[in-house]
């Protein structure tokens, strides 16, 4: 009986070093943190040299959304002085220091935080899992490098179709064949398209985005048909206007997989199918998968018949999972990768400007609030608008950047980030809060309170975990508890676990203040402002208790709203609304980083992390 | 012995339903459940509903039960909650590397830690055993963590002289898996140079990982060795004049040894299923990250076969521990 007890007690061993090991930190894909949309990068924009090879390119629709998540990695935190990155500005990065002629050839070896979820685009909404399927798989059309608002045609080379329409006609580019050597057509579009909104259920708990974006699966579903109109054709027609439909079909999960391939690996059956993990070559992307090693390695290579401008310059890819961004940025260190993302904040300083190194700057597509719930507590002093406004001027959002993102981010103004396609119609004329402890002293002396009786509130943040947008959750909250302390408040601190106790607290309401933030799915601002303070029958967000009059007409009407114009307008009353009677202060747009070796050239971050590969050469080999 | 096997393989059977079910009860225990790791931020009530009603998490706890063991008994261990994979082939992918780790881990273990134990046991009190009692205390109480990223700065990017991470240099070998066990895998392939780059590549993980066991292996060799130099037997043996090194290898060590193999035997259990940490710092695609990973996103499927595997394994390492224990000592044989 020895063995039984020697067993039990390796299964509670393995239990309990699992259950306490610090766990949010770098997700893996499916991990706690990680989420759908969120967890990837975050990043920064667009870039100059080399326009890509994009396509054909046609533009075209008109709003925007692009999205795709951001993968969850996290990073330490640390704290550190703010040296690096200038941060924010504007147009962004991309490699080239050396520049001049790319160069055909060489091994790239790169660290992400892990390896896909799955193999198959579909079933996949992580960050980590795009970076490597969309080098092999393509959609119908991508968001231009560098850009979350412009879309490309890559496989469809042109297409019909507005926000305001139902009916949407992609002309399909010529010539492309899938990796097997079938042909792109229209049958293999609709075979895509069809397959996805009558997924079993079993798949639908990791199709996140594909219901998303169609409001669920089966028949009754945002999509009504798709036809293949003839062979290069595709009608796909709505059951109403849809505002995010073009821009969702950007993301990963739309990548269109050889029917063939579908076929061969069983891809419609839940308990068969072979396309999330084996190597198959079922993409139209300018490399094809080689090798998959679980956990290990992803090796990619140059798919010669690229339909692009031009094949990959790179002969090959190898992607690494680092879960530990330590470990990640010794390998950089080591020359066993020559490129990693995700670099710790704390961290920058070991790559940016030290020869050798480069540090790409991704500009944000993410922001990190603190909640203010006027009714998470009985006679809680937050009911008082004059109270809310204190917290948002007592927060000096340039010291957290400087002190928790390692100098990358931007004091975030508003909800939506400045890399928002929306950004300047959504802010136009919206009050803003800025660092100002005197005003916050003096609103709250003016609400009748003082050091005799301070305003008591608690304010809770999350552990086990780290975000973009939330490096280092338990530092943040004290600087913030101390900027509040500051100017007269009394707080009293909570933590909880991240993903079972903090979320579902939070969401319901139980916190007077905490820390929750959010990456865009689409850029749109409904992603934004809808997703957050949407009623619920008549209900506002429980979350934020924030139950003001007109807003809810106000979201309503802004989601209806189909012109661009007109959109931008109703979403910033609705974000004007939310500023003046502060639901939330929203704090920080947390950039993420990029290091290479300078050996790589034209790498060009996205806010949103969808980034290819094609253009990236390796130089003095 | 035949016989002897048998029964122990027989007891088996109620000790894994056992384990299934105890294994199952611990992931319901568990705060939260898969579908707030999908989900995330966009953990809404009603998105929560949904997706616990496709992965079968909305159905009473009895029937998830019976469902988990309905497809055990048809030898189906399932698919992850997370990543839809098939659960069987992602340990059997994993193992290996684990395996493989493990091994090198207690190759430092035992051919240091023996050596070292019976070293210091023969020079009890002298200040060369003492050395060895603080540095066994170190090894044993030094996070692997700290230690790998120690071994890996000096190591690999002070003196570059070893692998940082990973099996092996994937720019220069492109090795077709085979087996999964890497240093098989090269021989396969019939390359030299790639089976010495991933030996090269077992050395710091190895190092790190087999610190621990490696110090317990020598406290206990030293222990067992210094009972044992007490016996009478032993000094007859010193008495009758035969070498010294004869009776350190045929008396001392031979005796000394059954505690020791105990030892690494239980070591090199725990070590398959615990290895977390070295292999998150050393890139290292074994299981201990992957069950690590399934608590933490509650992938409850990965962690029911994932754990049952392990445990099955850990027994059958035992029951050869035991049979070798049959051999070493007759009287356990005919017990």
């Amino acid at each position: 009986m020895i063995r039984v007890r020697s067993l039990v007690l390796l299964v509670v061993i393995i239990l309990m070093i699992a259950a306490c090991a610090p766990g949010g930190s770098t997700p893996v894909p499916g991990t706690p943190g990680t989420t759908p949309a969120q967890s990837e990068p975050v990043a920064s924009e667009p870039a100059e040299s080399e326009p890509a090879e994009s396509e054909p390119a046609e533009s075209e629709p008109a709003e925007s959304e692009p999205a795709e998540s951001e993968p969850a990695e996290s990073e330490p935190a640390e704290s550190e002085p703010a040296e690096s990155e200038p941060a924010e500005s504007e147009p962004a990065e991309s490699t080239p220091p050396t520049g001049g002629e790319p160069v055909v050839g060489g091994t790239l070896a790169f660290g992400g935080a892990a390896l896909a979820a799955s193999l198959d685009p579909a079933l996949t909404s992580d960050g980590e899992s795009f970076r490597i399927l969309q080098q092999i798989y393509e959609p119908l059309v991508d968001l231009a490098p560098g850009t979350v608002d412009e879309l490309v045609g890559v496989l469809a080379e042109s297409w019909e179709g507005e926000p305001s329409d139902t009916e949407y006609v992609f002309n399909l580019k010529q010539g492309v064949t899938f990796h097997d050597g079938t042909p792109l057509n229209a049958e293999a579009v609709k075979a895509n398209f069809d397959r996805w909104q009558n997924f079993a259920e079993e798949f639908q708990a990791n199709a996140y985005y594909y219901g998303a974006v169609m409001d669920g699966f089966g028949p009754e579903n945002l999509i009504s048909s798709v036809e293949a109109t003839d062979e290069n054709t595709v009608t796909i027609t709505l059951r109403e206007p849809s505002p995010t439909f073009l821009f969702g079909i950007a993301l990963t999960p739309f990548s269109i997989v050889s029917p063939a391939v579908l076929e061969s690996t069983n891809a419609d059956d839940p308990t068969a199918s072979t396309l999330g993990t084996e190597v198959v070559q079922g993409g139209t992307g300018a490399f094809v998968l080689e090798d998959y090693v679980p956990a290990e390695s992803a090796t990619l290579s140059r798919n010669e018949d690229y339909h692009g401008e031009h094949p990959a310059y790179l002969d090959r890819l190898i992607i690494l999972p680092y879960a530990d961004p330590a470990a990640r940025l010794q390998a950089l260190q080591a020359g066993t990768i020559q490129g990693l993302d995700l670099i710790a904040p704390a961290d920058r300083a070991a790559v940016d400007g030290v020869e050798g190194y480069q540090l790409i700057n991704r500009e944000s597509y993410n922001t990190l609030y603190l909640g203010v719930n006027p009714t998470a507590t009985e006679g809680s002093p937050l009911a008082e608008q004059a109270v809310r406004q204190a917290v948002s001027h007592a927060i000096d959002r340039e010291g957290l950047i400087a002190a928790f993102y390692g100098g990358g981010g931007s004091p975030a103004d508003i909800f939506l980030p400045p890399t928002s396609g929306w950004f300047d119609s959504v802010s136009e004329g919206v009050e803003v809060y800025d660092y100002d402890p005197d005003a916050a002293r003096t609103l709250l002396a003016d609400a009748g309170y003082g050091p005799e009786n301070p305003p008591v509130v608690n304010f809770w943040y999350p552990t086990e975990v780290t975000r973009p947008y939330m490096p280092d959750p338990a530092g943040l909250h004290q600087a913030v508890t101390t900027m509040l302390e500051e100017v007269g408040f009394q707080v009293t601190p909570g933590s909880a676990i991240w993903g079972t106790e903090y979320i579902p607290a939070a969401q319901n309401g139980e916190y007077d203040l905490h820390f929750l933030g959010w990456t865009g799915d689409f850029d749109d601002p409904s992603n934004w402002y809808g997703v957050h303070f949407g009623y619920s029958q008549g209900e506002p967000a429980a979350q934020f208790g924030c139950d003001i009059e007109g807003l809810e007409a106000a979201i309503d009407e802004a989601d209806a709203a189909l012109d661009e114009t007109e959109r931008g307008a109703a979403w910033n009353e609705v974000a004007s609304i939310i500023q003046s009677e502060v639901c939330f202060a929203t704090l920080v747009h947390g950039d993420t980083g990029i290091a290479l070796t300078d050996q790589v050239q034209n790498y060009v971050a996205n806010p949103t992390g969808s980034e290819s590969f094609v253009d990236v050469w390796l130089s003095g080999e | 012995m035949t016989k002897f096997i048998l029964r122990r393989l027989l007891l088996l059977i109620p000790i894994l339903l056992g384990l299934t079910l105890l294994i199952f009860v611990f992931t319901r225990l568990l705060p939260g459940d898969p579908a707030q790791t999908i989900l995330g931020e966009r953990a809404t009530p009603e998105n929560m509903a949904l997706v616990r009603a496709s992965l079968g998490l909305d159905l009473p706890l009895s029937e998830q039960y019976l469902r988990y063991m309905g497809g055990l008994l048809q030898g189906d261990l399932g698919r992850s909650f997370i990543t839809n994979r098939d659960v069987v082939n992602d340990f059997l992918q994993r193992f290996p590397a684990t395996i493989e780790l493990s091994l090198a881990a207690m190759f430092f273990a035992v051919t240091l830690g023996i050596p070292l134990g019976m070293f210091t046991a023969k020079r009890r009190g002298a200040w060369l055993d003492q050395l060895g009692t603080v540095v066994s205390l170190i090894g044993i109480s030094i996070p692997i963590f700290f230690l790998g990223l120690m071994l890996k700065w000096l190591f690999a990017i002070q003196f570059p002289i070893l692998p940082d991470s990973g099996r092996i240099d994937l720019i220069d070998f492109i090795i077709p898996r085979v087996t999964n066990f890497m240093v098989v895998d090269t021989l396969i392939a019939g390359d030299f140079e790639a089976f010495v780059d991933a030996l090269r590549h077992l050395i710091l993980p190895g190092l790190a990982l087999g610190t621990i066991p490696l110090a317990i292996v020598m406290r206990i060799t030293r222990a067992s060795v210094i009972d044992v130099l007490n016996e009478d037997y032993v000094r007859t043996a010193h008495a009758k004049g035969l070498p010294s090194g004869m009776v350190d290898g045929r008396h001392v060590l031979r005796n000394a040894l059954l505690p020791v193999v105990t030892v690494i035997g239980l070591q090199t259990g725990l070590l398959l299923g615990g290895a977390i940490l070295t292999e998150t710092i050393f890139a290292w695609g074994g299981v201990g990250r992957w069950i690590y990973d399934a608590v933490t996103s509650r992938d409850y499927q990965v962690i029911q076969s994932g754990v049952l595997m392990l445990a099955l394994i850990f027994v059958i390492i035992n029951l050869i521990v035991d049979v070798s224990y049959a051999f070493i000592n007759p009287r356990i044989r005919h017990s």
